[in-house]
Protein backbone atom coordinates (compact mmCIF):
# COMPACT_ATOMS: atom_id res chain seq x y z
CA UNK A 1 0.00 0.00 0.00
CA UNK A 2 1.28 3.45 -0.93
CA UNK A 3 0.88 6.72 0.94
CA UNK A 4 -1.58 8.13 -1.62
CA UNK A 5 -3.86 5.09 -1.06
CA UNK A 6 -3.81 5.69 2.64
CA UNK A 7 -4.10 9.44 3.04
CA UNK A 8 -7.35 11.27 3.73
CA UNK A 9 -8.69 14.80 3.52
CA UNK A 10 -7.66 16.86 6.51
CA UNK A 11 -8.19 20.46 7.67
CA UNK A 12 -5.52 22.82 6.39
CA UNK A 13 -4.84 26.24 7.91
CA UNK A 14 -2.93 29.24 6.61
CA UNK A 15 0.10 30.39 8.55
CA UNK A 16 -1.23 33.88 9.30
CA UNK A 17 -4.76 32.77 10.23
CA UNK A 18 -6.17 33.31 13.70
CA UNK A 19 -4.79 31.02 16.41
CA UNK A 20 -8.10 30.80 18.28
CA UNK A 21 -9.94 29.58 15.15
CA UNK A 22 -7.31 26.89 14.63
CA UNK A 23 -7.56 25.78 18.24
CA UNK A 24 -11.37 25.59 17.96
CA UNK A 25 -10.90 23.40 14.90
CA UNK A 26 -8.59 21.09 16.84
CA UNK A 27 -10.95 20.95 19.81
CA UNK A 28 -14.23 20.49 17.93
CA UNK A 29 -12.94 17.76 15.61
CA UNK A 30 -10.67 16.22 18.25
CA UNK A 31 -7.71 16.43 15.88
CA UNK A 32 -4.15 15.76 16.98
CA UNK A 33 -2.64 18.28 14.60
CA UNK A 34 -3.10 20.58 11.61
CA UNK A 35 -1.28 21.02 8.32
CA UNK A 36 -0.08 24.60 7.86
CA UNK A 37 0.36 26.18 4.41
CA UNK A 38 1.41 29.65 3.26
CA UNK A 39 -0.70 32.06 1.22
CA UNK A 40 1.48 31.53 -1.83
CA UNK A 41 2.06 27.80 -1.93
CA UNK A 42 0.02 24.61 -1.65
CA UNK A 43 3.05 22.73 -0.35
CA UNK A 44 2.89 22.10 3.41
CA UNK A 45 4.88 24.71 5.35
CA UNK A 46 4.64 22.97 8.74
CA UNK A 47 2.61 20.57 10.83
CA UNK A 48 1.20 22.06 14.03
CA UNK A 49 0.69 19.23 16.55
CA UNK A 50 -1.98 19.77 19.21
CA UNK A 51 0.74 19.22 21.80
CA UNK A 52 2.54 22.32 20.47
CA UNK A 53 -0.62 24.36 21.00
CA UNK A 54 -0.88 23.02 24.54
CA UNK A 55 2.78 23.96 25.07
CA UNK A 56 2.06 27.47 23.78
CA UNK A 57 -0.57 28.17 26.41
CA UNK A 58 1.77 27.10 29.20
CA UNK A 59 3.60 30.30 30.30
CA UNK A 60 7.30 30.32 29.44
CA UNK A 61 8.26 30.72 33.10
CA UNK A 62 6.33 27.56 33.99
CA UNK A 63 8.12 25.68 31.20
CA UNK A 64 11.43 26.89 32.68
CA UNK A 65 10.36 26.06 36.23
CA UNK A 66 7.58 23.43 36.26
CA UNK A 67 7.20 23.81 40.04
CA UNK A 68 5.49 27.17 39.49
CA UNK A 69 2.46 25.48 37.91
CA UNK A 70 1.32 24.45 41.37
CA UNK A 71 1.59 27.88 42.98
CA UNK A 72 -0.93 29.42 40.58
CA UNK A 73 -4.54 29.52 41.66
CA UNK A 74 -7.40 27.83 39.80
CA UNK A 75 -8.68 31.13 38.39
CA UNK A 76 -5.23 32.02 37.03
CA UNK A 77 -4.96 28.61 35.38
CA UNK A 78 -8.45 28.88 33.91
CA UNK A 79 -7.43 32.00 32.00
CA UNK A 80 -4.39 30.37 30.39
CA UNK A 81 -6.05 30.14 26.96
CA UNK A 82 -6.44 33.94 26.88
CA UNK A 83 -2.88 33.98 25.64
CA UNK A 84 -4.18 32.85 22.25
CA UNK A 85 -6.19 36.01 21.67
CA UNK A 86 -4.82 38.11 18.81
CA UNK A 87 -2.19 35.49 17.94
CA UNK A 88 -1.67 33.71 14.66
CA UNK A 89 -0.61 30.19 13.73
CA UNK A 90 2.87 31.57 13.03
CA UNK A 91 3.18 32.64 16.68
CA UNK A 92 2.41 29.12 17.87
CA UNK A 93 4.99 27.40 15.68
CA UNK A 94 8.42 26.78 17.23
CA UNK A 95 10.77 29.73 16.66
CA UNK A 96 13.33 27.52 14.92
CA UNK A 97 12.09 26.04 11.66
CA UNK A 98 11.43 22.32 12.16
CA UNK A 99 11.66 19.49 9.64
CA UNK A 100 8.27 19.04 7.98
CA UNK A 101 6.79 15.54 8.26
CA UNK A 102 6.16 14.97 4.58
CA UNK A 103 5.93 11.77 2.53
CA UNK A 104 5.80 11.28 -1.23
CA UNK A 105 2.60 9.86 -2.67
CA UNK A 106 4.37 6.63 -3.66
CA UNK A 107 6.06 6.04 -0.26
CA UNK A 108 5.33 2.79 1.56
CA UNK A 109 3.82 2.47 5.03
CA UNK A 110 7.27 1.87 6.49
CA UNK A 111 8.61 5.05 4.91
CA UNK A 112 5.68 7.03 6.29
CA UNK A 113 6.09 5.39 9.71
CA UNK A 114 9.81 6.22 9.70
CA UNK A 115 9.09 9.93 9.10
CA UNK A 116 6.39 9.92 11.78
CA UNK A 117 8.67 8.23 14.33
CA UNK A 118 11.78 10.29 13.55
CA UNK A 119 10.01 13.64 13.72
CA UNK A 120 7.66 12.55 16.53
CA UNK A 121 4.74 13.91 14.56
CA UNK A 122 1.15 12.77 15.05
CA UNK A 123 0.55 13.11 11.30
CA UNK A 124 2.38 13.11 7.99
CA UNK A 125 1.43 15.25 5.00
CA UNK A 126 1.40 13.41 1.67
CA UNK A 127 2.60 15.43 -1.31
CA UNK A 128 2.02 14.64 -4.99
CA UNK A 129 3.41 16.83 -7.79
CA UNK A 130 4.41 19.45 -5.22
CA UNK A 131 0.86 19.82 -3.87
CA UNK A 132 -0.74 18.52 -0.70
CA UNK A 133 -2.58 15.29 -1.57
CA UNK A 134 -3.79 14.34 1.91
CA UNK A 135 -2.73 13.49 5.43
CA UNK A 136 -1.97 10.23 7.22
CA UNK A 137 -2.56 10.21 10.96
CA UNK A 138 -0.84 7.81 13.35
CA UNK A 139 -4.09 5.94 14.02
CA UNK A 140 -4.81 5.63 10.28
CA UNK A 141 -1.31 4.28 9.72
CA UNK A 142 -1.62 1.73 12.53
CA UNK A 143 -5.02 0.57 11.26
CA UNK A 144 -3.55 0.05 7.79
CA UNK A 145 -0.54 -1.77 9.23
CA UNK A 146 -2.83 -4.18 11.11
CA UNK A 147 -4.80 -4.96 7.95
CA UNK A 148 -1.57 -5.79 6.12
CA UNK B 1 62.29 28.81 27.96
CA UNK B 2 63.29 31.65 25.67
CA UNK B 3 61.67 34.77 24.27
CA UNK B 4 60.23 32.80 21.35
CA UNK B 5 58.29 30.55 23.76
CA UNK B 6 56.96 33.63 25.56
CA UNK B 7 55.82 35.28 22.33
CA UNK B 8 54.21 32.06 21.11
CA UNK B 9 52.33 31.51 24.42
CA UNK B 10 51.21 35.15 24.55
CA UNK B 11 49.97 35.04 20.96
CA UNK B 12 47.98 31.84 21.57
CA UNK B 13 46.46 33.33 24.72
CA UNK B 14 45.55 36.66 23.12
CA UNK B 15 43.98 34.99 20.06
CA UNK B 16 42.03 32.54 22.25
CA UNK B 17 40.96 35.36 24.57
CA UNK B 18 39.76 37.47 21.65
CA UNK B 19 37.78 34.54 20.23
CA UNK B 20 36.23 33.80 23.63
CA UNK B 21 35.15 37.37 24.22
CA UNK B 22 33.69 37.88 20.76
CA UNK B 23 31.64 34.69 21.33
CA UNK B 24 31.88 33.79 17.63
CA UNK B 25 33.01 30.29 18.56
CA UNK B 26 32.13 28.03 21.45
CA UNK B 27 34.25 29.24 24.37
CA UNK B 28 35.06 25.74 25.63
CA UNK B 29 36.26 24.67 22.21
CA UNK B 30 38.48 27.75 21.99
CA UNK B 31 39.91 27.26 25.50
CA UNK B 32 40.71 23.60 24.81
CA UNK B 33 42.18 24.43 21.40
CA UNK B 34 44.33 27.14 23.03
CA UNK B 35 45.42 24.65 25.70
CA UNK B 36 46.34 22.12 23.00
CA UNK B 37 48.37 24.79 21.15
CA UNK B 38 50.41 25.26 24.34
CA UNK B 39 51.55 21.61 24.13
CA UNK B 40 53.48 22.38 20.95
CA UNK B 41 57.17 23.42 21.04
CA UNK B 42 56.38 22.41 23.95
CA UNK B 43 55.53 25.46 26.04
CA UNK B 44 54.22 23.31 28.86
CA UNK B 45 54.34 19.55 29.50
CA UNK B 46 51.89 17.10 31.03
CA UNK B 47 53.54 17.12 34.47
CA UNK B 48 53.28 20.91 34.62
CA UNK B 49 49.63 20.74 33.49
CA UNK B 50 48.37 18.06 35.83
CA UNK B 51 50.64 18.12 38.90
CA UNK B 52 52.28 21.52 39.27
CA UNK B 53 50.78 23.85 41.86
CA UNK B 54 52.22 26.87 40.02
CA UNK B 55 51.41 26.15 36.41
CA UNK B 56 48.87 23.33 36.50
CA UNK B 57 45.11 23.06 36.45
CA UNK B 58 43.72 24.29 39.76
CA UNK B 59 41.87 21.13 40.73
CA UNK B 60 40.55 22.81 43.89
CA UNK B 61 38.63 25.25 41.69
CA UNK B 62 37.37 22.57 39.30
CA UNK B 63 36.13 20.31 42.11
CA UNK B 64 34.72 23.16 44.18
CA UNK B 65 32.67 24.19 41.14
CA UNK B 66 31.63 20.59 40.46
CA UNK B 67 30.65 19.98 44.10
CA UNK B 68 28.59 23.18 44.28
CA UNK B 69 26.90 22.40 40.96
CA UNK B 70 25.82 18.98 42.25
CA UNK B 71 24.58 20.50 45.53
CA UNK B 72 22.56 23.09 43.58
CA UNK B 73 21.15 20.35 41.33
CA UNK B 74 19.74 18.55 44.36
CA UNK B 75 18.59 21.64 46.28
CA UNK B 76 16.66 23.06 43.31
CA UNK B 77 14.53 19.89 43.23
CA UNK B 78 13.00 20.95 46.56
CA UNK B 79 11.34 24.14 45.25
CA UNK B 80 12.77 26.16 48.14
CA UNK B 81 13.95 29.01 45.89
CA UNK B 82 10.48 29.47 44.44
CA UNK B 83 9.02 29.37 47.96
CA UNK B 84 11.34 32.11 49.23
CA UNK B 85 10.81 34.34 46.17
CA UNK B 86 7.01 34.11 46.29
CA UNK B 87 7.01 34.53 50.06
CA UNK B 88 9.13 37.68 49.63
CA UNK B 89 6.81 39.06 46.92
CA UNK B 90 3.80 38.53 49.20
CA UNK B 91 5.56 40.16 52.16
CA UNK B 92 6.02 43.21 49.93
CA UNK B 93 2.21 43.39 49.82
CA UNK B 94 2.20 43.88 46.06
CA UNK B 95 4.27 47.06 45.99
CA UNK B 96 6.50 46.69 42.90
CA UNK B 97 9.40 48.63 44.44
CA UNK B 98 9.31 46.58 47.64
CA UNK B 99 9.01 43.38 45.57
CA UNK B 100 12.05 44.39 43.55
CA UNK B 101 14.03 45.19 46.70
CA UNK B 102 13.18 41.84 48.27
CA UNK B 103 13.87 39.86 45.08
CA UNK B 104 17.20 41.67 44.73
CA UNK B 105 18.08 40.80 48.32
CA UNK B 106 17.07 37.15 47.76
CA UNK B 107 19.19 37.09 44.60
CA UNK B 108 22.20 38.72 46.26
CA UNK B 109 22.11 36.35 49.23
CA UNK B 110 21.51 33.35 46.94
CA UNK B 111 24.36 34.24 44.63
CA UNK B 112 26.73 34.69 47.56
CA UNK B 113 26.44 30.97 48.13
CA UNK B 114 25.49 29.65 44.71
CA UNK B 115 26.71 30.28 41.21
CA UNK B 116 25.39 33.61 39.81
CA UNK B 117 23.87 32.12 36.68
CA UNK B 118 22.10 29.41 38.66
CA UNK B 119 20.69 32.00 41.04
CA UNK B 120 19.39 34.11 38.17
CA UNK B 121 17.91 31.06 36.45
CA UNK B 122 16.11 30.17 39.67
CA UNK B 123 14.75 33.63 40.44
CA UNK B 124 13.81 34.74 36.90
CA UNK B 125 10.79 32.43 36.36
CA UNK B 126 9.26 33.57 39.68
CA UNK B 127 9.95 37.19 38.73
CA UNK B 128 8.16 36.72 35.41
CA UNK B 129 5.21 35.11 37.18
CA UNK B 130 4.91 37.93 39.74
CA UNK B 131 5.32 40.66 37.11
CA UNK B 132 2.72 39.06 34.85
CA UNK B 133 0.29 38.97 37.79
CA UNK B 134 1.00 42.65 38.52
CA UNK B 135 0.87 43.53 34.79
CA UNK B 136 4.20 45.36 35.07
CA UNK B 137 7.27 44.96 32.86
CA UNK B 138 9.66 42.31 34.19
CA UNK B 139 12.67 43.91 32.50
CA UNK B 140 13.67 46.30 35.35
CA UNK B 141 13.33 43.42 37.83
CA UNK B 142 15.48 41.10 35.72
CA UNK B 143 18.19 43.73 35.18
CA UNK B 144 18.19 44.52 38.91
CA UNK B 145 18.55 40.81 39.70
CA UNK B 146 21.52 40.48 37.32
CA UNK B 147 23.20 43.39 39.15
CA UNK B 148 22.43 41.76 42.50
CA UNK B 149 23.74 38.36 41.36
CA UNK B 150 27.05 39.89 40.31
CA UNK B 151 27.36 41.95 43.48
CA UNK B 152 26.40 39.06 45.78
CA UNK B 153 28.85 36.76 43.99
CA UNK B 154 31.75 38.88 45.22
CA UNK B 155 30.84 38.33 48.87
CA UNK B 156 32.04 34.78 49.43
CA UNK B 157 34.66 32.35 48.22
CA UNK B 158 31.99 30.21 46.50
CA UNK B 159 29.80 33.00 45.13
CA UNK B 160 31.25 33.33 41.66
CA UNK B 161 33.78 31.37 39.57
CA UNK B 162 35.89 34.53 39.61
CA UNK B 163 35.83 34.58 43.41
CA UNK B 164 36.63 30.86 43.52
CA UNK B 165 39.64 31.24 41.22
CA UNK B 166 41.12 34.33 42.87
CA UNK B 167 40.20 33.26 46.41
CA UNK B 168 41.71 29.78 46.15
CA UNK B 169 44.68 31.12 44.16
CA UNK B 170 45.40 33.60 46.94
CA UNK B 171 44.82 30.85 49.57
CA UNK B 172 42.11 32.92 51.26
CA UNK B 173 39.96 31.07 53.78
CA UNK B 174 36.15 31.29 53.50
CA UNK B 175 36.02 33.57 56.54
CA UNK B 176 38.88 35.86 55.54
CA UNK B 177 37.38 36.17 52.05
CA UNK B 178 34.00 37.10 53.55
CA UNK B 179 35.58 39.49 56.05
CA UNK B 180 37.51 41.25 53.26
CA UNK B 181 34.81 41.38 50.60
CA UNK B 182 31.60 41.40 52.66
CA UNK B 183 31.68 45.07 53.79
CA UNK B 184 32.28 46.36 50.25
CA UNK B 185 29.54 44.13 48.86
CA UNK B 186 27.06 45.29 51.51
CA UNK B 187 27.80 48.93 50.74
CA UNK B 188 27.41 48.48 46.99
CA UNK B 189 24.19 46.53 47.49
CA UNK B 190 22.75 49.18 49.81
CA UNK B 191 23.49 51.89 47.25
CA UNK B 192 21.95 49.79 44.46
CA UNK B 193 18.73 49.49 46.50
CA UNK B 194 18.64 53.23 47.08
CA UNK B 195 19.20 53.88 43.38
CA UNK B 196 16.37 51.64 42.13
CA UNK B 197 13.66 54.35 41.74
CA UNK B 198 16.12 56.49 39.73
CA UNK B 199 17.45 53.59 37.67
CA UNK B 200 13.98 52.46 36.67
CA UNK B 201 11.65 55.47 36.75
CA UNK B 202 8.03 54.65 36.02
CA UNK B 203 8.52 50.93 36.59
CA UNK B 204 6.67 50.80 39.89
CA UNK B 205 3.14 51.84 39.00
CA UNK B 206 0.60 49.11 39.46
CA UNK B 207 -3.17 48.67 39.31
CA UNK B 208 -4.25 47.93 42.94
CA UNK B 209 -6.63 45.25 41.66
CA UNK B 210 -3.67 43.26 40.32
CA UNK B 211 -2.07 43.09 43.76
CA UNK B 212 -4.68 40.53 44.84
CA UNK B 213 -3.39 38.21 42.14
CA UNK B 214 0.06 38.16 43.70
CA UNK B 215 -1.33 37.72 47.20
CA UNK B 216 -3.31 34.72 45.91
CA UNK B 217 -0.17 32.81 44.91
CA UNK B 218 0.35 29.83 47.18
CA UNK B 219 4.07 29.54 47.97
CA UNK B 220 3.60 26.39 50.06
CA UNK B 221 2.70 24.50 46.87
CA UNK B 222 6.20 25.24 45.56
CA UNK B 223 7.78 22.86 48.07
CA UNK B 224 7.67 19.59 46.19
CA UNK B 225 9.56 17.35 48.63
CA UNK B 226 9.64 18.30 52.31
CA UNK B 227 11.85 15.38 53.36
CA UNK B 228 14.43 16.33 50.72
CA UNK B 229 14.21 19.95 51.83
CA UNK B 230 15.13 19.01 55.41
CA UNK B 231 17.96 16.78 54.19
CA UNK B 232 19.30 19.56 51.97
CA UNK B 233 19.03 22.09 54.79
CA UNK B 234 21.10 19.92 57.13
CA UNK B 235 23.75 19.10 54.51
CA UNK B 236 24.02 22.76 53.42
CA UNK B 237 24.53 23.81 57.04
CA UNK B 238 27.27 21.20 57.43
CA UNK B 239 28.89 22.24 54.13
CA UNK B 240 28.97 25.93 55.00
CA UNK B 241 30.21 25.11 58.50
CA UNK B 242 32.91 23.09 56.73
CA UNK B 243 33.80 26.11 54.59
CA UNK B 244 34.11 28.26 57.72
CA UNK B 245 36.41 25.85 59.58
CA UNK B 246 38.16 24.26 56.59
CA UNK B 247 41.61 25.35 57.76
CA UNK B 248 41.04 23.79 61.17
CA UNK B 249 39.74 20.51 59.78
CA UNK B 250 42.45 20.46 57.09
CA UNK B 251 40.00 20.16 54.23
CA UNK B 252 40.06 22.48 51.26
CA UNK B 253 36.64 23.96 50.27
CA UNK B 254 36.71 21.71 47.20
CA UNK B 255 36.74 18.59 49.39
CA UNK B 256 34.03 20.01 51.66
CA UNK B 257 31.81 20.68 48.62
CA UNK B 258 32.49 17.27 47.09
CA UNK B 259 31.75 15.57 50.43
CA UNK B 260 28.48 17.51 50.72
CA UNK B 261 27.57 16.62 47.15
CA UNK B 262 28.32 12.94 47.76
CA UNK B 263 26.22 12.86 50.93
CA UNK B 264 23.31 14.58 49.17
CA UNK B 265 23.44 12.12 46.27
CA UNK B 266 23.42 9.22 48.71
CA UNK B 267 20.62 10.36 51.00
CA UNK B 268 18.39 12.02 48.41
CA UNK B 269 18.04 8.89 46.30
CA UNK B 270 17.62 11.10 43.24
CA UNK B 271 18.36 9.77 39.75
CA UNK B 272 21.48 10.87 37.92
CA UNK B 273 19.53 13.16 35.56
CA UNK B 274 18.41 15.20 38.58
CA UNK B 275 21.57 15.37 40.68
CA UNK B 276 23.66 16.24 37.63
CA UNK B 277 21.07 18.61 36.11
CA UNK B 278 22.94 21.80 37.07
CA UNK B 279 26.42 20.47 36.33
CA UNK B 280 27.87 22.44 33.45
CA UNK B 281 30.50 20.06 32.10
CA UNK B 282 31.39 22.55 29.38
CA UNK B 283 32.17 25.21 31.98
CA UNK B 284 34.46 22.83 33.87
CA UNK B 285 36.31 21.93 30.66
CA UNK B 286 36.49 25.63 29.77
CA UNK B 287 38.22 26.37 33.07
CA UNK B 288 40.62 23.45 32.61
CA UNK B 289 41.61 24.85 29.21
CA UNK B 290 41.95 28.34 30.64
CA UNK B 291 44.17 27.13 33.49
CA UNK B 292 46.48 25.40 31.01
CA UNK B 293 46.82 28.57 28.94
CA UNK B 294 47.49 30.73 32.00
CA UNK B 295 49.91 28.05 33.28
CA UNK B 296 51.82 28.38 30.02
CA UNK B 297 52.03 32.16 30.51
CA UNK B 298 53.40 31.58 34.01
CA UNK B 299 55.83 28.95 32.73
CA UNK B 300 57.21 31.27 30.04
CA UNK B 301 57.58 34.16 32.49
CA UNK B 302 54.95 36.36 30.80
CA UNK B 303 52.87 36.83 33.97
CA UNK B 304 55.96 37.64 36.00
CA UNK B 305 57.07 40.25 33.46
CA UNK B 306 53.58 41.79 33.39
CA UNK B 307 53.62 42.08 37.18
CA UNK B 308 57.05 43.73 37.05
CA UNK B 309 55.88 46.12 34.32
CA UNK B 310 52.79 47.10 36.34
CA UNK B 311 54.91 47.60 39.43
CA UNK B 312 57.42 49.68 37.44
CA UNK B 313 54.62 51.82 35.93
CA UNK B 314 53.39 52.71 39.39
CA UNK B 315 56.88 53.19 40.77
CA UNK B 316 56.27 50.37 43.26
CA UNK B 317 53.62 52.47 45.02
CA UNK B 318 51.16 50.00 46.52
CA UNK B 319 48.18 52.37 46.41
CA UNK B 320 48.77 53.30 42.76
CA UNK B 321 49.14 49.60 41.88
CA UNK B 322 45.83 48.86 43.59
CA UNK B 323 44.10 51.70 41.72
CA UNK B 324 45.60 50.51 38.42
CA UNK B 325 44.46 46.90 38.92
CA UNK B 326 41.02 47.96 40.13
CA UNK B 327 40.51 50.35 37.21
CA UNK B 328 41.76 47.96 34.55
CA UNK B 329 39.77 45.02 35.93
CA UNK B 330 36.56 47.07 36.19
CA UNK B 331 36.95 48.21 32.60
CA UNK B 332 37.97 44.82 31.19
CA UNK B 333 35.21 42.92 32.98
CA UNK B 334 32.63 45.34 31.70
CA UNK B 335 33.28 44.72 28.07
CA UNK B 336 34.29 41.08 28.02
CA UNK B 337 32.83 38.24 30.01
CA UNK B 338 34.55 38.40 33.40
CA UNK B 339 35.30 34.69 33.69
CA UNK B 340 38.47 34.50 31.55
CA UNK B 341 39.94 37.64 33.06
CA UNK B 342 39.66 36.20 36.55
CA UNK B 343 42.24 33.55 35.77
CA UNK B 344 44.89 36.24 35.61
CA UNK B 345 44.35 36.76 39.33
CA UNK B 346 43.02 40.32 39.04
CA UNK B 347 41.38 42.03 41.90
CA UNK B 348 38.07 40.45 42.89
CA UNK B 349 36.10 43.62 43.33
CA UNK B 350 37.09 44.88 39.90
CA UNK B 351 36.44 41.67 38.01
CA UNK B 352 33.16 40.73 39.68
CA UNK B 353 31.54 44.14 40.14
CA UNK B 354 32.86 45.39 36.79
CA UNK B 355 30.73 42.68 35.18
CA UNK B 356 27.71 44.93 35.71
CA UNK B 357 28.92 47.51 33.20
CA UNK B 358 27.42 46.05 30.03
CA UNK B 359 24.97 43.38 28.94
CA UNK B 360 27.86 41.05 28.09
CA UNK B 361 30.05 41.81 31.10
CA UNK B 362 28.98 38.76 33.07
CA UNK B 363 27.29 35.44 32.37
CA UNK B 364 24.32 36.42 34.57
CA UNK B 365 23.70 39.49 32.39
CA UNK B 366 23.74 37.42 29.20
CA UNK B 367 21.30 34.94 30.75
CA UNK B 368 18.95 37.70 31.93
CA UNK B 369 18.92 39.38 28.52
CA UNK B 370 18.08 36.00 26.95
CA UNK B 371 15.24 35.37 29.43
CA UNK B 372 13.80 38.84 28.81
CA UNK B 373 13.94 38.24 25.06
CA UNK B 374 12.13 34.90 25.36
CA UNK B 375 9.48 36.43 27.59
CA UNK B 376 8.67 38.94 24.85
CA UNK B 377 10.34 41.98 26.48
CA UNK B 378 13.72 42.36 24.79
CA UNK B 379 16.44 44.39 26.53
CA UNK B 380 18.78 46.26 24.22
CA UNK B 381 22.51 46.44 24.90
CA UNK B 382 22.13 50.16 25.58
CA UNK B 383 19.11 49.68 27.89
CA UNK B 384 21.23 47.47 30.08
CA UNK B 385 24.47 49.39 29.73
CA UNK B 386 23.18 52.87 30.61
CA UNK B 387 22.04 51.48 33.97
CA UNK B 388 25.03 49.16 34.32
CA UNK B 389 27.38 52.10 33.83
CA UNK B 390 25.79 53.95 36.74
CA UNK B 391 25.95 50.90 39.02
CA UNK B 392 29.54 50.16 37.97
CA UNK B 393 30.71 53.75 38.43
CA UNK B 394 29.26 53.80 41.94
CA UNK B 395 30.70 50.35 42.68
CA UNK B 396 34.12 51.59 41.52
CA UNK B 397 34.02 54.63 43.78
CA UNK B 398 32.83 52.57 46.77
CA UNK B 399 35.48 49.88 46.11
CA UNK B 400 38.22 52.46 45.78
CA UNK B 401 37.17 54.19 48.99
CA UNK B 402 36.87 50.87 50.80
CA UNK B 403 40.28 49.63 49.67
CA UNK B 404 41.92 52.91 50.57
CA UNK B 405 40.31 53.13 53.98
CA UNK B 406 40.71 49.50 54.92
CA UNK B 407 44.14 48.64 53.56
CA UNK B 408 45.98 51.96 53.46
CA UNK B 409 44.52 54.10 56.23
CA UNK B 410 43.41 51.67 58.91
CA UNK B 411 46.40 49.30 58.61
Amino acid sequence: MRAEDLDEKFPVVKIDSDALDAVRLLAEHRLNGLVVVTDTSETPFAVLPASQVVRFIVPGYVQDDPGLASVMTESMADHAAEKLAGRTIRDMLPKQRQHIPVADADDTIIEVAEVMARLRSPLVAVVKDGKLHGVITASRLLAAALKE
Amino acid sequence: MNIFHAIYASTVFVVAYALITTERLNKTMVALAGATAMFFLPVIDSHEVFYSEETGIDWDVIFLLLGMMIIVSVVRQTGVFEYIAIWAAKRAKGSPLRIMILLILVTAVGSAFLDNVTTVLLIAPVTLLVCERLAVSAVPFLIGEAFAANIGGAATLVGDPTSIIIGTGAHLSFISFLANMGPAVLMVLAVLLMLLPRLFPGAFTVDPERVADVMALDESEAISDRKLLIQCGIVLLVVFAGFVVHKQIHMEPSLVAMAGAGILILISGLDREFYLSSVEWETLLFFAGLFIMVGALVRTGVINNLAHAASHATGGNEWLTTVLILGVSFLFSGFVNNVPYAATRALILGTVLGGNLTAVGASANVVVVGIAQRSGSPVSFWDFTKRGAVVTAISFVISLGYLWLRYFVLT
